[in-house]
This record gives structure tokens, C-alpha cells and sequence, in this order.
């Protein structure tokens, strides 16, 4: 069974560049540009995992997740939190909205899909 | 479009860059009039980190410091810790330029990056961030030091890498080998293996984290036995699902580092008691049964009792058949009561039902979509020949004669309606506002300011304002020329200024607007004016006009348009280059368009370009001249007479006027100028246009007769053929035969300079 992963992030070469890297890995990928609609395509499609970005417009990616986790049907649909923010704080910060991992850009495919591979049941 | 998909994401890359660099420049620059706000900044934060987060993909290292520095400057700004003052938006602006250049570097658009002006700024923004420079060394590579934490290297984006199958890296993953590997103890593999103790916290689950991924991992290291605690499991009436009541104790053979383990742990490190010890003495029998699992059927609900299933699932794919027994165990009895072999096949723990399929594509599915140009513009194209056919269709039922009212000639009319509006939907793709040049802008000021050294304010107007695409790409030359120009030229320093009773600092103003069909662009400055006796002066020393040739004021200043003038008497750094405003004419006039030239002693001077709004189609007025038919564009004519002969004047006893109101405006033979016929026209029959040139002055035009008005498809005649004096272009017309498109402008001049003088025959 193919896994959906969404993809969530405002800037249109980290989506493709995802999107690249995880449909040559065999998921199937939607893609959303910022936490709002992030958590519009989070209902619309239901998938198994989700990477975003934490700096967006309109609901950063701390936001995002947050609301995520308020809701039953996501509550443990694992997040990976993709962004170059590397500082601890950062980190306990989408810790404490509800990440599950993270992603450091930038990423290699092999890594990116690794991670993935990591939270995937 | 490239095939290679590692090249076309380069591509939007760069595209995204300089929208990036649009907005960027938009926040700053509503920063600097305090229009900002905390969002503001964000927006600015997030657009100079988007440059940073695309550039360390792609490897580009001199971008990625250079965003660095920019946006941990953005971050002292965003968090509060800093507050952003004048000095620091002026500073960013600049950092912006400096920015984009490395874009342009990277892109290999633009000239390689002024090294020192780069370093410069990135020692303004440091001062600004942390309150004095960082020694360069740590400069030199922040991003690197900042994401080791991880224990990941920046790395660029493999090739390779893509397109490989979706199937589990094999189990020996070297990808687990940490590149930053700075303690030896950790590096050094231990033969033996390790003893993990791992007691997850509420957390953990909390955060969607699941131990049987994470005994998966461990099982892709090496040999594992796992054991499970549960005797903290309370019963089940008191059991809380969210609370975490196991500890597992996993022993882990194999030539495996603790890096490695610990890596497997990385993400739930802080949600977990975690106690990672070497075995000593040697490898433990591995060789043994697995312990048997306890699957307690109380409490399905919560996610440890997925054990056995889960540890069927980490096991299957490493070893097909090994059993193995728990290791020595000092770990607390294991609850095995009822043992329990899994088969390997036992599917996984789904973490979420399978995908509803109707996905919703409108989620997703962005409001616009991007098209290549050649596209649109076959398909300008075809409707260009539709229009041509649909206007030869109406003359053929003309000529047939068939009744205006008749039902195909009523149908006909539609169809040309439909045919209009199928015209303007499609030209309507290819507008696009001119924004995007009048962004570029701001930063050409502050540059030519600072070379300047004068005081410069830049007022931009009708930003929206749309033209066909082509028109907005080739007006980023001239606009930059004259804007060049007027703070070279036009202003003053700040202490003339000041002397002249006017504020140091000058404002130089660019407008759009749509006017009549056309779209104009006004770039004016409050500077000192066109100095008209030196332009005068030069021109007569250049042989350009005669010395008692009697020029009025507008022709004066125009005087500059011609070529081989120009008023600087050192070619400056700023607008000398060579490049003098005949050039800017020319290929104004290469896309049908007009500059003029208005100036106003110590007041300033306004350059006014028009321009078509579209390359394509023109709506114009077919005439007849010397048997030849033309087409003047219709936003010229102001209106269309018969000339009476008592009007018609003869200055000088030779270059003919008209009187039109009360005012008598020059005639010009159509017929011979264009060099049609060599005698002289008779007025009997004949017809007067009267024209507006882009000056604003009129010429009276003179041809044989008006057949019309029509809208007609532009065939540019320098693609077919080559630029013909006092011709924009041609056109097919509805019976099929090629007409020329006059160029009114350059027919006055003409006429003005031909000898179209005297001989008007009157025919009585």
C-alpha cells in the first residue's frame, strides 16, 4: 500500500525538491504552502506521514502541528519537522507542539527518505 | 523546460529567488517609510531563509554565509531582541542588493560578487546582530558549525539518489555512519555490542513516536534480543492509555558504534530514559531464541502491546530464520507468560487507515497555473489569423451584397464580437504588470545616489498597471537609462538644492498609467532642468541643426533624442557609458512606442514614454494614398475632415498649414512622403486626418481617401523585410492584401524635413 506523505512548506523549490525526492522513494506525495492549508489537506487526505517547515506565513509550522494533535483522527500521524533551525530551542519547541522528528536542511534524498522511514509505521 | 528534474527545480528555484527578492524588497522598503510591522519583518525573515534553505540545497555556499548572516540579523529583529531602527532597515536594504547580486552569481546572470562589498556588509550585519563584528573565522562557516548538533552535514542533493526504487535501504546503511564523528569513544565500534535500556515517556507516544519503529532500527543494526518490563503496568481499570508503564532491555550484538545507537534514539532522546552500556566480555550468545513475547490482550489499545507483532516486523527483514534468547538478563523478569512465536509475515501496524481516496485535488491544486510561453503565444497566433479571416469573411458577404439586416451578415457581426473578445482573453495572458521593473528600480536609485552622492527619493506610482509581457521585459533598459539620467543630470547636489531654496533631498517620480489605449511611463524629476542654451549650443557645435535654425522650447529639449548628442561633457561613471538617449529612443520605438521629453527651468524635467499595450493587434484607419493602402493607428487621429481650400495656408510661401480651430497645424502628403508619387497631391477628393503626435503637437495628414476602421494584426516589417522610415509595421487586411502601418510620429517628422513643401496643387 502506497503511503501519502504531505508535504507541508511556502517555498516552491522545497516542495518540489521533496516531492522529487519521495516520489522517486514510491510515496505518494500531496503538498500544502502554509499551516492553514496544511491542515486543510490534512483532513482532504488523511496521510500516513507529514514534513513541514516551521517558518510559514499565515501558521507557522509549531501552529501547524499543534493543531494536528488537537485532532483524535491525527493525533499520531508522525511529523517531521524539516527546517534549518538548529538551535536547541528550536528544537524543544516543535518537540512541546508534538514533532515527532526532524529534518535538517539541507537534506540528501537518502536522508530525507530514511527519516521518513524512521517515524513510518 | 529541462528533462533533468535536479536541473528544473534549479530553475524554479531562481524564479522563486527573485519573487523572493520582490517581496523583499516590498517589506523593506514599507519598513523604511514605517509602514512595518512585526509581520512585516517576518515576512522578511522568511523570504531571506527561503534563499538560504534553496541555496544549501543546491550547494551554493557564498549565498547560503551571505543568507546566514542576513537572516540571524532578522532574527534579532523578529525575536524583539534588537530593535530596527532607521541605521538597520538602511542597512538591510542594502544587504538585499548585495543579496541579490549573489543570486545573480549563483545563477550566473550576473557579474561574480564585489567580494569587498559583500565582506562589507556582512561585518554591517554583524555589528548590527551581536553589537561589534565576529572574527571572520567564525563568519567563515556558521551554517556549518550550527547544524553539526544534528549530526547531520549540510549535504548537497545527490543525483543518484533520486529515482531509486521504493524499497528499504539494504541493512548494512552506511548512511548511519555519523560524518561528525568528533569523539573517538563514541566512533569506535565495540565487537561486543551494547545494552539498552530504554523506558519510554508519556511524551513519546504523545508525539507519535512508536517503540517498534525504533526496535526496527536496532534490529537494522545488528542482532538484537529484547526484553520486555511491563511490571509497572498497572491493571486496567487504573490504567491511564496516555501514561507510559513499560521498559524494554534491548541487547544489541554486532560491530556497531554507539553514535550509531544512539542515533537510532535521536529524535526521542529527551522523552525517554535511556541507559546505553557496552557489553563486556565478549559476544553474547545471539544465537539463541528470541524471548518469548508477552502479548497481553487487556490492553490492545495501548501502543506497547503491538510488541509482538511489531517486533515480528522489525525482525522480518534482517534475519529470515534466527531465534534468539534473551541475553543474561538483569533486567527485571520479563512477562513472559505466554509465549507466543510470530510470524514473520504479521503485517504492520498501520499508523493510519489507508488514504479515503477521492482525494480532494481543489486542497491542493494552486490558482494559478504556469504555461509555457510559446504556448500562449501560438495560440496569439492563430486567433491573430482568426481575426484577419473573420475580417475577410466580412468583406466577401459585402461584396456579395447581401442586406446589412440579412441574418448572415447580423450573425457576422457577433462573430466579430466574439472574435474581439477571444482577442483581448488572450492578450490578457500575456499582460503582466509592470511591477516587476518598477521593483528592480529602487535599488538602481540608492546606487546611483551613492555613486552620485546625492539625495535621492524615489516615488513609484501604478505599479499594477499591465502591458504584454514583452513590452514589461524590454522596458527595464530604458526606464533604468532614464532614471540614471535624471538623478545624474536632472538633480542637483544637496547643497545646490538647498542654495535653490528646494529640500536637499530629490524626489524623482515613476508612473504607470494606461492612457488612450497606450500605456505610459512617466519618469519625473525636481532637479534643475534642461539647461536649453547649452543643449542648443552642442547641438549647433555638432552639426545637428542650423545656428539660426528657430527652435521652440519642446524642440529644444528634445534636441537630446538625437543621435550623437550627448550633454555630458565627461562621460560619468552613472549615465555616460556611452549610451546616449538616441539609443533609449530607438528601442523605445523598436516596440512602437514614443518618448518625449518636458522640462521646466529649475523646476525639473518629465520623460514621458507611451507605449502599446500589446504588440499584436492595433486598432486603426485604413486609408488610401497614391493607390496604396495604409493603416494609421486610430490613437493618433484626432479627427478626419474634407479640407477646404480658403483653409489651407502657405507659410513662408511654401510648407502648407490647414486651419483646424483656429489653429493652423502643418500638412503633410502622405502619398509623398512615403515617396509613393514624386508630384504634388491635388486637394479635390482628397481627405485631412488630423494627428496628435506623442509630443502632443498636430499634424494635419493628407490622403486620397479613409476606407475604414479596423482592428488589424500587427506582422512586425523588420522580421519580413527591414525598418522602413515613417512605417511601424504591416498588416493583412481582409481581402488579403498587405498594408503598411504609418508610423505618425516619424511621418511628421519626415514631412517636416522632405521637401513635401509647396507645389499642393489646387485644382479648381
Amino acid at each position: 500500500m502506497t503511503k501519502t506523505i504531505l508535504t507541508v512548506d511556502d517555498s516552491r523549490t522545497m516542495r518540489d525538491m521533496l516531492m522529487l525526492a519521495l516520489k522517486g522513494a514510491g510515496y505518494r506525495v500531496v503538498q500544502a504552502e502554509d499551516g492553514v492549508h496544511g491542515l486543510e489537506v490534512l483532513r482532504a487526505e488523511n496521510p500516513d506521514i507529514v514534513i513541514t517547515d516551521i517558518n510559514m506565513p499565515r501558521m507557522d509550522g509549531f501552529g501547524f502541528i499543534e493543531g494536528m494533535r488537537a485532532d483524535p483522527d491525527h493525533k499520531a500521524t508522525p511529523v517531521l519537522v524539516l527546517t534549518t533551525e538548529s538551535d536547541a530551542a528550536k528544537k524543544q519547541r516543535a518537540r512541546e507542539a508534538g514533532a515527532t522528528g526532524w529534518i535538517v536542511k539541507p537534506f540528501d534524498p537518502a536522508k530525507l527518505v530514511d527519516a521518513v522511514r524512521r517515524v513510518a509505521a | 523546460m529541462s528533462d533533468d528534474p535536479f536541473e528544473a527545480i534549479k530553475v524554479t528555484f531562481f524564479q522563486e529567488c527573485s519573487e523572493l527578492l520582490g517581496d523583499l524588497e516590498t517589506n523593506l522598503l514599507a519598513l523604511e517609510t514605517g509602514e512595518g510591522d512585526i509581520e512585516t519583518i517576518n515576512a522578511v525573515f522568511r523570504a531571506v531563509h527561503s534563499v538560504k534553505g534553496g541555496a544549501g540545497a543546491f550547494g551554493l555556499e557564498d549565498l547560503v554565509r551571505f543568507a546566514h548572516v542576513f537572516e540571524t540579523l532578522m532574527d534579532e529583529l523578529r525575536s524583539g531582541r534588537k530593535e530596527c531602527d532607521d541605521v538597520t532597515v538602511k542597512t538591510l536594504l542594502r544587504a538585499s542588493d548585495v543579496l541579490a547580486d549573489h543570486i545573480a552569481a549563483a545563477q550566473g546572470t550576473g557579474a561574480p560578487v564585489d567580494a569587498a562589498r559583500s565582506a562589507g556588509l556582512v561585518a554591517e550585519l554583524e555589528v548590527l546582530t551581536h553589537g561589534k563584528a565576529t572574527p571572520a573565522v567564525a563568519a567563515a562557516a556558521p551554517v556549518v558549525a550550527d547544524e553539526d548538533d544534528f549530526g547531520f552535514k549540510p549535504l548537497t542533493l545527490d543525483l543518484a539518489d533520486f529515482g531509486a526504487p521504493a524499497e528499504l535501504p539494504s541493512l548494512d546503511l552506511p548512511a548511519l555512519d555519523l560524518p561528525s564523528l568528533d569523539l573517538p569513544d563514541l566512533a569506535a565500534p565495540s565487537a561486543a555490542g551494547w545494552r539498552i535500556v530504554f523506558r519510554p515517556h508519556p511524551r513519546l507516544y504523545a508525539s507519535a513516536n512508536d517503540v517498534s519503529l525504533l526496535l526496527r532500527e536496532l534490529t537494522r543494526l545488528g542482532q538484537t534480543s529484547v526484553e520486555l518490563d511491563a511490571s509497572g503496568l498497572p491493571s486496567l481499570e487504573a490504567l491511564d492509555a496516555e501514561d507510559a508503564h513499560l521498559i524494554w532491555t534491548i541487547v544489541l550484538t554486532g560491530d556497531v558504534s554507539e553514535a550509531a545507537v544512539r542515533d537510532v534514539f535521536d529524535f526521542v532522546e529527551m522523552d525517554c530514559d535511556l541507559s546505553i552500556t557496552a557489553l563486556d566480555g565478549g559476544s553474547p550468545s545471539v544465537e539463541t531464541a528470541l524471548p518469548p513475547l508477552p502479548v497481553l490482550d487487556a490492553a490492545t489499545a495501548e501502543p506497547e502491546f503491538d510488541l509482538a507483532a511489531l517486533l515480528a516486523q522489525a525482525k522480518a527483514p534482517v534475519e529470515a530464520a534466527p531465534v534468539a534468547a534473551p541475553v543474561a538478563a538483569p533486567a527485571p523478569a520479563p512477562v513472559a507468560t505466554a509465549p507466543k512465536p510470530v510470524a514473520p509475515a504479521a503485517p504492520a501496524p498501520a499508523a493510519a487507515p489507508p488514504a479515503a481516496a477521492p482525494s480532494a485535488p481543489a486542497a491542493v491544486a494552486p490558482v494559478t497555473i504556469r504555461v509555457d510561453l510559446d504556448r500562449v503565444d501560438r495560440l496569439i497566433n492563430v486567433v491573430g489569423e482568426l481575426v484577419i479571416q473573420q475580417a475577410m469573411l466580412a468583406q466577401r458577404v459585402m461584396e456579395s451584397g447581401l442586406a446589412r439586416s440579412s441574418d448572415i451578415a447580423l450573425g457576422l457581426e457577433d462573430l466579430e464580437l466574439l472574435t474581439r473578445d477571444i482577442q483581448d482573453s488572450v492578450m490578457a495572458i500575456r499582460a503582466q504588470p509592470v511591477k516587476s521593473v518598477f521593483q528592480r528600480m529602487p535599488r538602481l536609485v540608492r546606487e546611483v545616489a551613492e555613486m552620485t552622492g546625492k539625495r535621492v527619493r524615489l516615488v513609484t506610482s501604478g505599479e499594477d498597471t499591465e502591458v504584454d509581457k514583452t513590452v514589461v521585459e524590454r522596458l527595464a533598459e530604458p526606464i533604468t537609462h532614464m532614471l540614471r539620467n535624471a538623478i545624474d543630470h536632472g538633480l542637483e547636489s544637496p547643497e545646490e538644492r538647498e542654495a535653490a531654496g528646494k529640500p536637499a533631498e530629490g524626489t524623482v517620480r515613476l508612473a504607470a498609467l494606461h492612457r488612450s489605449g497606450r500605456i505610459v511611463i512617466e519618469i519625473a524629476d525636481d532637479g534643475k532642468g534642461i539647461n536649453r542654451p547649452r543643449v542648443r549650443g552642442i547641438a549647433v557645435d555638432r552639426g545637428l541643426i542650423a545656428e539660426d535654425a528657430v527652435l521652440t522650447d519642446d524642440e529644444v529639449d528634445n534636441l537630446i533624442f538625437l543621435p550623437g548628442f550627448s550633454t555630458a561633457e565627461t562621460i560619468t561613471d552613472v549615465s555616460g557609458r556611452g549610451v546616449g538617449m538616441d539609443v533609449v529612443r530607438r528601442s523605445i520605438q523598436a516596440l512602437g512606442g514614443r518618448i518625449s521629453i518636458s522640462s521646466n527651468p529649475g523646476k525639473g524635467s518629465t520623460f514621458t514614454l507611451s507605449l502599446p499595450l500589446t504588440l499584436a493587434v492595433l486598432d486603426g484607419m485604413v486609408v488610401s494614398a497614391a493607390g496604396q493602402t495604409l493603416v494609421a493607428p486610430l490613437s493618433a487621429i484626432v479627427e478626419s475632415l474634407t479640407p477646404r481650400i480658403e483653409d489651407v495656408h502657405y507659410v513662408g510661401g511654401h510648407d502648407a498649414v490647414i486651419r483646424f480651430r483656429e489653429e493652423f497645424v502643418p500638412m503633410v502628403d502622405v502619398g509623398r512622403v512615403m515617396g509613393f508619387r514624386d508630384d504634388a497631391t491635388t486637394l479635390t477628393g482628397g481627405v485631412v486626418m488630423i494627428v496628435e503626435t506623442e509630443a502632443g503637437s498636430r499634424a494635419a495628414l493628407l490622403v486620397d481617401a479613409i476606407n475604414g476602421q479596423r482592428q488589424v494584426v500587427i506582422k512586425s516589417l523588420e522580421t519580413h523585410y527591414r525598418q522602413v522610415d515613417g512605417v511601424s509595421a504591416a498588416t493583412i487586411l481582409g481581402d488579403g492584401s498587405v498594408a503598411l502601418i504609418l508610423d505618425i510620429d516619424a511621418l511628421v517628422i519626415a514631412g517636416r524635413r522632405k521637401s513635401n513643401r509647396p507645389e499642393l496643387k489646387m485644382a479648381s
